[in-house]
């Protein structure tokens, strides 16, 4: 396969490319989705092809094909260079980039797990999905619809530019959810959701604490408790925000004003301000494709779409912002490293700026210490989803919460709003706990330019945190 | 096969797509006679370019897939892959075989693939469309940027991007579907951000056809004007239930997060939808009127057949605020006891995103129209009485709402203070929160500007009354 991928690099060079990326995925994936009693979804995906960037004069052209004929491979490597003519003519920001030494790729580049997905037939994985149903309708009440869901991407990634390097190694990230809806005496729907993924096997999911059983339980449980759930008032209020949230806080607000391609064009609001204080001492966010997967979850990331080596980056160091994630380009253009963050979702994509493992390093609180320092507020916990505008405005939902008072949870709270400018929040953080989770997982995954669902990795401890907009509904 | 998708072209693409289906069929049924088959065929040529602060990305290429569906009584299997040579499909075929033959569960909602019908129509397009190629899409792009940047020295980041579709569906069945159906557009747009200080305020503009080809003229400045315009935002100060108004780029999104979700197949038949027992009620004002349209020419979901070659057809959702139908494709709407309203989609929304082949059907929206009222803009204004605001975007989190409970909170950065029927400037960002449905009840006046929108729906501006507002 390194041939074509060569002969690829050739047709781009030959026609007066400067540089030429040429990549190969051979990606498996396989869904289950069991909704009730119902196999909504047993699926297979085969994505295989190949994606080819020439670059002229510091502009880059893309094209991909699915067709593994030699002549369809080579005709995306003239296209590629045809757009990247085209456009180097009508640019007039263009990130050039050094030509570097070759990255050869090893076998340790290779996460092993103990028991990989293809080596276990469907009938596993469907008991799997069965069990977190089961277990979910033991433990949850009022239940309107159960939906458990597994699944898994894996396969080959490979990859040759000018440089000559010769990248090959596999991807694999799987993922065990469960949700589950109930409804109120009132008629009100109230959901819940619980579940583990990552770079892991499916050994993981025979371990003490994420067991299939388990992640059913514990989305069972949690609706049931969301049945007596009251509104979050609507205001301002001190709060603590649970890991995963923290995770996408990370992620969705700060992470993406950090990717270059946004610095480069001035519009991230965090464009020129390396050097200064955006956050109190408590804010420190890394960005890493090696994460210590045993001890704190999260995606196995070695290389980037663009063969650069993942990094362990320190974005915001105690406040102060001190890198952002680049491609080759942009970090030649702003003076910085490489960072490994040059990511595709597939070979019908360019790589861009985008993030792996995002979060916030861990402070020295216990959960205690935290909700006594919170005093009355909201403890805000995980998310549907969030969403952020380029001046670091964001939304973001808790699927749920509690109210606290004086230290002491009260009553548990239904899914909220919160919002506010990533700026502020960050000036806001007063502390965090000690431990640090990353998740990750193959449901969900980041969206960027059309190219979506990303895998990603993202957590961190829980935050203190100053005032916090929670939407709601108003009284008056 | 190579050769043959290198020359495809848009005249004989439906020819050259069921050959693919046919021929696969044919291995299908040699490979297992007593397994029913359903092949899916996706090919899309597409090119974009974009400039972004003066940054050039531009990508050309062919989008083709296909998938696979196997089914033994109520044993389903999917399977799908890139590419769509024979030994592709042929993978897919095996793939979906596989699992129907290895596990033994059951889907018991699942009454068979779809019933062969006369297919309906294909939308109209315009062939000036193919001969776009990368030089005009990037020059029409700068013509935008130029146009926005001349308008107002506080436009100060503008991007700006153009893109050219075409391509098709095939599919075929062993109940005898042998369906085959063509589309296109062409689309641009400009986004600005105007900055004052450390104020940035942004808003964007676009035009999108796919029977003639884009105009670019205009649309920076409109752009530029309004992102100009909500610099000097304040603070609305105040937490309180008023109207608010929901302009195009606003409204289409409200309805296609709430109704656009909530009257499909899935969470109807799963009892999640908040509207699955109030067919024939009245949900809405009844000024409302909601079709979902898969026929009409210029509409962007528009095919003669849908996601499983079920003839894509007209249905009327909301008739003058009763709720008339829902959407279903044939599996959900076998297990409503209806004929399916040819809604199935691969990929959701009606454009499927990048790969669509690589989402098993499911049911969704084609072309949402909702039917414009009698009042203009100004006028809408006119009829806030106190306090109102005015939504200029689309806010963010709209499309992240929960169907099952039609609750929803969001922030609209784009916004505008409206006091006793005037236009007092604009405001920093609100957060905006109620439930759909009461919304829809609540909904007093309807304008008459409809716009077509990206999001997949034409909409006119929408004024709620009591949805809260924080900010």
């Amino acid at each position: 396969m390194f041939d074509l991928l060569q002969k690829c690099v050739r047709v781009g060079e030959d026609l007066g490319a400067d540089f030429v990326e040429a990549r190969y995925d051979d990606l498996t994936l396989r869904t289950l989705q069991r909704t009730d009693d119902i196999w909504k979804d047993i699926q297979v995906k085969s994505r295989m092809g190949f994606g080819i960037t020439c670059y002229v004069d510091g502009v880059s052209g893309f094209s991909f094909t699915a067709s593994s004929a030699s002549k369809d491979v080579k005709m995306a490597a003239e296209k590629a260079f045809k757009m990247a003519k085209a456009s180097s003519k009508a640019a007039t920001l263009k990130l050039p980039f050094e030509r570097g030494s070759p990255v050869k790729s090893k076998k340790s580049d290779t996460l092993p797990v103990k028991v990989h997905p293809r080596d276990k037939d469907l009938g596993h994985k469907t008991d799997m999905v069965n069990r977190v149903v089961e277990s979910a309708r033991e433990h949850g009440a009022n239940i309107r619809n159960i939906r458990g869901l597994y699944g898994e991407l894996y396969g080959k990634k490979m990859f040759t530019n000018s440089d000559a390097s010769e990248i090959d190694w596999e991807f694999l990230v799987t993922g065990l959810r469960c949700y589950v809806t109930s409804k109120t005496d009132s008629g009100a729907l109230v959901f819940a959701v619980e579940g583990h993924g990552g770079t892991i096997g499916l050994d993981f999911f025979e371990s003490k604490g994420t067991t299939p059983e388990e992640v059913g339980e514990s989305a069972g449980a949690k609706a049931k408790e969301q049945l007596k759930a009251k509104a979050c008032p609507a205001g301002q209020f001190r709060s603590l925000i649970e890991n995963r949230l923290v995770g996408v806080l990370a992620h969705e607000s700060f992470g993406h004003l950090s990717e270059a391609d946004f610095i480069v064009t001035g519009g991230s609001p965090l464009a020129g301000k390396i050097g200064e204080r955006l956050g109190t001492e408590h804010a420190t966010i890394i960005d890493g494709g090696y994460p210590d997967i045993k001890k704190t979850g999260g995606l196995w990331f070695p290389f980037d779409d663009q063969g650069i080596a993942g990094g362990q980056t320190v974005v915001l160091d105690k406040g102060v912002l001190v890198h952002y994630l680049h491609n080759r380009g942009t970090a030649k253009k702003l003076g910085q490293e490489p960072t490994g963050n040059s990511r595709a979702v597939s070979f019908v994509f360019p790589p861009i700026p985008r993030m792996t493992n995002t979060y916030f390093t861990l402070g020295t609180l216990t959960e205690e210490e935290a909700l006594e320092q919170l005093g009355t507020g909201v403890y805000a916990i995980q998310t549907s989803g969030g969403q952020v505008d380029a001046d670091g405005s964001f939304l973001f939902k808790a699927i749920r919460g509690y109210w606290v008072e004086r230290g002491e949870i009260k009553h548990p709270l239904r899914e909220v709003a919160l919002s506010g400018n990533i700026l502020d929040f960050l000036g806001k953080i007063e502390g965090a706990t000690k431990e640090l989770r990353l998740y990750s997982g193959y449901f969900g995954g980041c969206g960027k330019g059309g190219q979506s669902p990303l895998p990603v990795g993202f957590g961190g401890p829980k935050l203190l945190v100053g005032d916090v907009t929670f939407g709601g509904q108003a009284n008056g | 096969m190579a050769r043959r998708m290198i020359m495809m072209e848009y005249d004989n693409l439906n020819d050259e797509l069921l050959s693919v289906t046919d021929t696969s069929l044919k291995y299908a049924k040699a490979l297992d006679s007593s397994a029913e088959f359903e092949i899916f065929i996706h090919y899309e040529s597409s090119s974009e370019a974009e400039i972004d602060q003066g940054v050039v990305t531009a990508k050309d290429g062919v989008v083709a897939g296909n998938a696979v569906r196997a089914a033994k009584g109520q044993r389903v299997g999917f399977a799908c892959a890139s590419g769509i040579d024979l030994d592709r499909v042929k993978l897919s075929t095996r793939e979906a075989l596989s699992i129907i033959n290895t596990i033994s569960v059951e889907d018991d909602r699942f009454k068979g693939f779809c019933e062969p019908r006369k297919p309906g129509r294909e939308g109209v397009f315009t062939k000036e469309i193919l001969e776009l190629g990368t030089d005009d899409l990037i020059e029409h792009s700068l013509q935008m940027v130029e146009e926005a940047r001349e308008t107002d020295p506080k436009a100060k980041i503008v991007n700006a991007g153009c893109s050219a579709s075409w391509g098709g569906i095939a599919l075929g069945n062993t109940l005898g579907i042998q369906a085959a159906s063509r589309t296109g557009m062409n689309s641009c747009y400009v986004y600005v951000i105007a900055m004052d200080g450390e104020e940035r305020k942004s808003s964007f503009d676009f035009d999108v056809s796919r029977e003639r080809l884009f105009e670019t003229a205009g649309l920076g400045e409109r752009a530029a004007k309004d992102a100009v315009r909500l610099l000097g935002a304040k603070k609305i100060d105040t937490t309180a239930k008023m109207p608010t108004i929901w302009t195009p780029k606003a409204s289409a999104p409200y309805v296609l997060s709430s109704i656009g979700k909530s009257v499909t197949g899935q969470p109807v038949v799963e009892g999640i939808s908040p509207l699955c027992d109030m067919l024939g009620d009245t949900i809405a004002s009844s000024g409302l009127t909601i079709v979902d349209d898969g026929q009409n020419p210029k509409g962007l979901g528009t095919h003669a057949v849908d996601g499983e070659g079920h003839p894509q057809q007209r249905n009327v959702i909301v008739d003058k605020g009763v709720l008339k139908s829902f959407l279903f494709d044939s599996y959900y709407g076998r297990a409503f006891n209806v004929e399916s309203t040819g809604n199935c989609s691969r990929g959701g929304g009606p454009f499927g995103g990048p790969t669509p082949y690589e989402s098993s059907p499911s049911v969704s929206t084609k072309w949402l129209e909702i039917e414009q009222g009698k009042k203009g803009i100004d006028d809408l204004v006119a009829e806030v009485d106190g306090k109102g605001v005015m939504i200029m975007d689309m806010p963010l989190g709209i499309f992240h709402t929960n169907v099952s409970t039609g609750e929803f909170s969001v922030v609209a950065n784009s916004v505008l203070l409206i006091e006793n029927g005037e236009i007092k400037g604009s405001l920093e960002p609100v957060s905006i929160a109620g439930q759909f449905y009461e919304g829809f009840k609540n909904l007093l006046h309807i304008g008459s500007d409809v716009t077509l929108t990206p999001y997949g729906a034409q909409a006119p501006s929408l004024l709620f009354d009591d949805f809260s507002v924080t900010g």
